[in-house]
Order: structure tokens, then sequence, then C-alpha cells
């Protein structure tokens, strides 16, 4: 028999796990109620030119595509971000900054078939808009907040910065270009590769070893080990601020969570200050990422400052626990039905009750 | 804490087999294997299993493998959500261009046509050197293909050259230089950072040692 199938990449969440989704939906929401977060929702639906004038490095494959009644190009979003920075240029005055957005809402990207991988998440986060990196410690404390509210998990938050990467390459005179795909092999800590780029661009030794070190700047004493290679005051200046926003995050208790990670430098188009990512032991991808993305709403028509994270919940699905909730079953016959939904509504102060209809003339309660 | 080693079955599991036995890893429930497809260190904390290159990327991207080690060809034709971290420098081959003796694709004017059982690669080669190009994608004995006319010339794996003398084909130039890599999950270098840095820089030594022997 032919079956009714999804598309690929698609699942239906049945009751145990739309249990333990909305159980960690509602702890993670407290946390953002906590910091002073709105929620927000957005339309499932942008058009794509949102998306292609935003992003200029889109991969134009990921995005699920779709043509409305007047010729436009519609998506399905595929992040967050964008769509409430458009809420914030659209629907906000320069005056009402800073903005606080919470949501938690589906997103969409065609990914690879056949490899296991999930189309659509639902992505739980915030975006804090008009203010600078003063609010970047506020803000990776409540992503270390919610991590600890994910439940009784092992966790780490690894913070890299992308200003770090960007300061180095515009001081040793590397073009945009080559920078680009040294990022990405740096990002990818791809050293075989990384080794022989950096060999091809015209360095001091210094800044060769500063490079092909880059992306193995990370762990226990990250930001010690980048003091040691950094070619610059400049460098180590950043540095340096990277261990105050330690020094604070070990004040509030943080500091066994917190690790660095200089060679994170993802999306340098996107990102301009601090990137961070949090992991859990057991999950094969991080469950939680963010940063700061100062020149995105600068695209869309206003220039402003804004940093923002996302945990997406079904990564956190086959580890967290199902709650089990008992449903009592109450019996009836259909000429007693009043009756029973009177007897039901008592019975449901105590349990939530699912109504039957038997053959027999009598009212029985199975608990 | 424990580490999952995802090794590629065949050539290039004897190579690192070897190698981690030469750093003083318990490799040997390896030499013996029968049917098992998952074997315990017998020194320390890490299993490994033996997959094919494919899976190998599969297993690390998904995180049950902690650490892959698998040939470079193969992750240029695959996904790219992994560390690549060292090469390992066995396995040496080279990603090569064929075609018959006088007929160079790389030299033909409009739309060519490329035999390859690995048509990104072919795809990314031939769009860097600006050309109309077609892959069609063939699973065995590629060299076949330019001499029977379905295509122009093949992108191909080259160790020795033999096979292709013997069909007449030519090779004119090299895609790449390929040897076998060790990935790591991104999400398991934050959790066994220690672990695995320490496995890295064992085998870093030996392909050290190797270059200087």
């Amino acid at each position: 028999m032919k079956q009714i199938q999804i598309p690929g990449g698609m699942r239906d969440l049945l009751a145990g796990e739309c249990a333990a989704k909305e159980e960690l939906r509602k702890r993670i929401s407290a946390v953002y109620t906590a910091y002073g977060y709105q929620p927000v929702e957005t339309p499932l639906i942008e058009f794509y030119s949102t998306y292609q004038n935003t992003f200029t490095s889109l991969k134009e494959e990921t995005l699920y595509k779709f043509v409305d009644e007047s010729g436009q190009i519609l998506t399905l979003r595929t992040d967050m971000t964008l769509p409430i920075a458009r809420v914030c240029v659209t629907r906000f005055g320069q005056d009402e900054v800073p903005l606080r957005f919470s949501y938690c809402s589906n997103v969409y990207k065609v990914r690879q078939n056949f490899a296991g991988k999930r189309n659509v998440v639902t992505d739980c986060g915030v975006e804090l808009i008009g203010l600078d990196s003063t609010s970047d410690p506020e803000v990776l404390c409540c992503a270390l907040d919610v991590m600890e509210a994910l439940g009784d998990y092992e966790y780490t938050l690894e913070i890299g910065n992308s200003d770090f990467f960007r300061k180095a390459f515009t001081l040793s005179g590397i073009s945009e270009n080559d920078a680009a795909v040294l990022a990405d092999l740096v990002d990818r800590k791809e050293m075989p590769a990384l080794q022989t780029f950096v060999r091809s661009l015209d360095l001091s030794e210094e800044q060769t070893a500063f490079f092909t070190k880059l992306p193995l700047l990370c762990g226990r004493n990250a930001l010690e080990k980048a003091k040691q290679v950094c070619f610059a005051d400049e460098l180590r200046q950043e540095v340096d601020s990277l261990m105050k926003l330690r020094e604070i995050l070990t004040q509030l208790g943080y500091g066994e969570k917190v690790t660095f990670d200089l060679g994170k430098v993802p999306h340098l188009d996107y990102y301009t200050g601090i990137i961070f990512e949090g992991y859990i032991s057991g999950i094969g991808t991080s469950v939680l990422s963010g940063g700061r993305y100062d020149s995105l709403l600068s695209k869309l028509g206003r220039d402003m400052p804004a940093i923002g994270f996302g945990v997406k919940l079904d990564y956190l699905l086959e580890t967290a626990p199902q709650p089990q909730t008992k449903i009592w079953k109450l019996f009836y016959p259909a000429e007693k039905a009043a009756e029973a939904m009177i007897e039901a509504r008592k019975l449901r102060q105590e349990a939530p009750v699912e109504m039957i209809p038997w053959d027999k003339d009598i009212m029985e309660v199975v608990k | 804490m424990s580490l999952s080693i995802a090794l590629t079955k065949g050539r290039l599991e004897k190579a690192t087999v070897e190698m981690l036995k030469a750093c003083g890893y318990g490799t040997e429930k390896l030499d013996n294997k029968g049917r098992a497809l998952v074997f315990p260190d017998t020194k320390k904390d890490i299993r490994y299993f033996l997959v094919k290159a494919n899976d190998c990327i599969t297993y690390v991207e998904h995180g049950v493998a902690d650490v892959g080690v698998v040939g470079k060809d193969t992750l240029m034709e695959g996904g790219k959500d992994y560390y690549e971290m060292l090469d390992l420098n066995i396995g040496r081959c080279r990603f090569i261009v064929a075609g018959l003796a006088g007929h160079n694709p790389l030299n033909k004017t409009g739309h060519i046509r490329i035999g390859s059982k690995y048509p990104n690669v072919a795809l990314e080669y031939f769009h860097s050197k600006g050309k109309d190009i077609e892959v069609i994608k063939i699973d065995g004995s590629v060299e076949l293909a330019p001499v029977l006319g379905l295509v122009d010339g093949i992108v191909d794996i080259m160790e020795t050259g033999a096979t292709l003398k013997e069909n007449g084909l030519v090779v004119y130039d090299t895609a790449a230089e390929l040897s076998a890599r060790v990935i790591v999950n991104k999400a398991s270098f934050k959790m066994k950072q220690d672990e695995i840095m320490a496995l890295i820089s064992d085998l870093e030594g030996m392909v050290k040692y190797a270059e200087e022997n």
C-alpha cells in the first residue's frame, strides 16, 4: 500500500516528545522573561529578497522558496534574527531603543538528504537591539542561565571574538578575499590546508605563526596562549577585554563553565564582536549559539548595534527526559453523558480525565 | 572521557593502525578482527570502529564518532561540518584530469563532458578554470568512459597511473593532492578537548618522525 509521506528532513512529534519540548520551552522562556525580554511572533513566510539583500553569503539552495500570486518569491524564514531586525526597523522608532525581544518559533532550512538532518527546528532565543558591547556580559550571563535551566547536563559555553580575527588580518594587510578563505580554514580548524595557505600569503614570521596557531587557541588557558602569539598591541587589548569578561563570569560562579576559542570565526560578514556556542555532553552539535551583529540593522536601513542567541530545542530532544502525565479514564453510558461530565469536572481538580463511552449502564473511573 | 574513533576500512585502516601502534595505543584487537566491527583499545579508554569512507564523515558529523580517519578525496566530495585537524601523510594519491592522447579536455572550447565518481570535485575544478562543464557520474572503471566516447575526459583518483596508461589515457592536470586526514566532531572537540588533543599530538609526532626518516 502506498503510504502518505512527509517531505525529507521533516518529522511529526508525538505526545512524549511534545511534552519534553514544551517543558524545555517553558524553562527557557522563564529565563528570558526574567531578563526583561518581550515575546514576539512574526510570519512564517518572508520575501526571499529580504534575506537575499541582507545576507551576502546566503546559500540560495538552503531556503525553501515559492511564488505568490503577484509573482514575488517567498521563503520560509530560515532564522528569527532577520525577521526581528525587520520588525525593529519597520515598527519601532530610533528613540525606542534598547529593545528586548524573545521568540520561540520554527525555522526552516533545506539540508543534505539522507544524512539524518532536520530541516525544521524550533529556535528559542532573544535579540537585544540598541546596546553596544557593554551589554555583552549580561547577554552571556543570560545564555549561561539558559544552559543551566535546560536540565541536569554537563555543559560548556564557548566564547570567541570575531574582532580579534578581523583586527589581525587588517593589521597584516591581508585582502578581504584572502581573509574570507582564511576565516573559513581557521573556523573549520582545517590545519593542513591552513598551513599551506598562510605560507602563500606574504606575512612576517610572527604573523605566520599567529595565523597557523589561531585554530588551536582554545580550551584551557586559551587566552593566555593567545596573549603569547599576539603580534600587535591592538590584539592584546582584545584578549584583555575577553579576560575581563572571564573575570565577570567567574564572579558570577560560571568560571568552570566558560571556555574560549579565538579560532571561532564563522560568518565573518555577519558577526562583528563576541560569538558563543553552548555544548552539552552527548550531543554532537552545539545546542545554543549566538553573537553580536552590529552591522546587520544598517543593511535594513538603521544603524544600531545588536546581539542575540537562540537554543535549537529539537537537538535536545534525544536526551531530554519525557515527562509522564497520568491520565484517568472515565467510562460512562451514553445516556448519562451530563452526569458523567459533572463527575469528570470534579475529578479534573485532581488529574486530567479522558471520557470514554461504553455499553454498560454504570460509570467507572480507572486511575 | 572515552573516545570513539571511526577508521576507514581497507588500506587506510592498516596504515592508521600502524601509526597508532607505534604511538603506544593498544590496537591488537584490530589485527585479528574476524567479523567484529567495534574494537576496544587494550590500553586506553578508546573504541575503534571500521566504516566505509563516506560513512566516516556521517558518523563524525553526528558525533557518534568523536574522531575519524578518512581520505581527503572523500572529504572534498562530502559535507563540511567537522574540524579537519591533521594530515596523516598516508594513503597519498592525486585527483587527476585525464583524457585520450591528443584530446586535452581543458583545451576543448565550449561544452565539456566529464566522467567521474566525484561529481562535486569535477564540477568545482572545471568551474575554477571557467569552463562550461557537464559531469556524468560513473560508478566504476571510469577510464572506460572516454575510450568509448561517452565523455571528453575524466576526473579520478590516481595512485600509479598504470590503469590509465593501459587504456591509452593521458594525465593533463592534477586537481588536488590527496592523503588521509584526521577529522573531529565539533562538539566532541569542546567536551573532550584534552583527550582529542593528546591523540592529535601523538599522531602528529608520528607524521613528523616519518617525514624526518
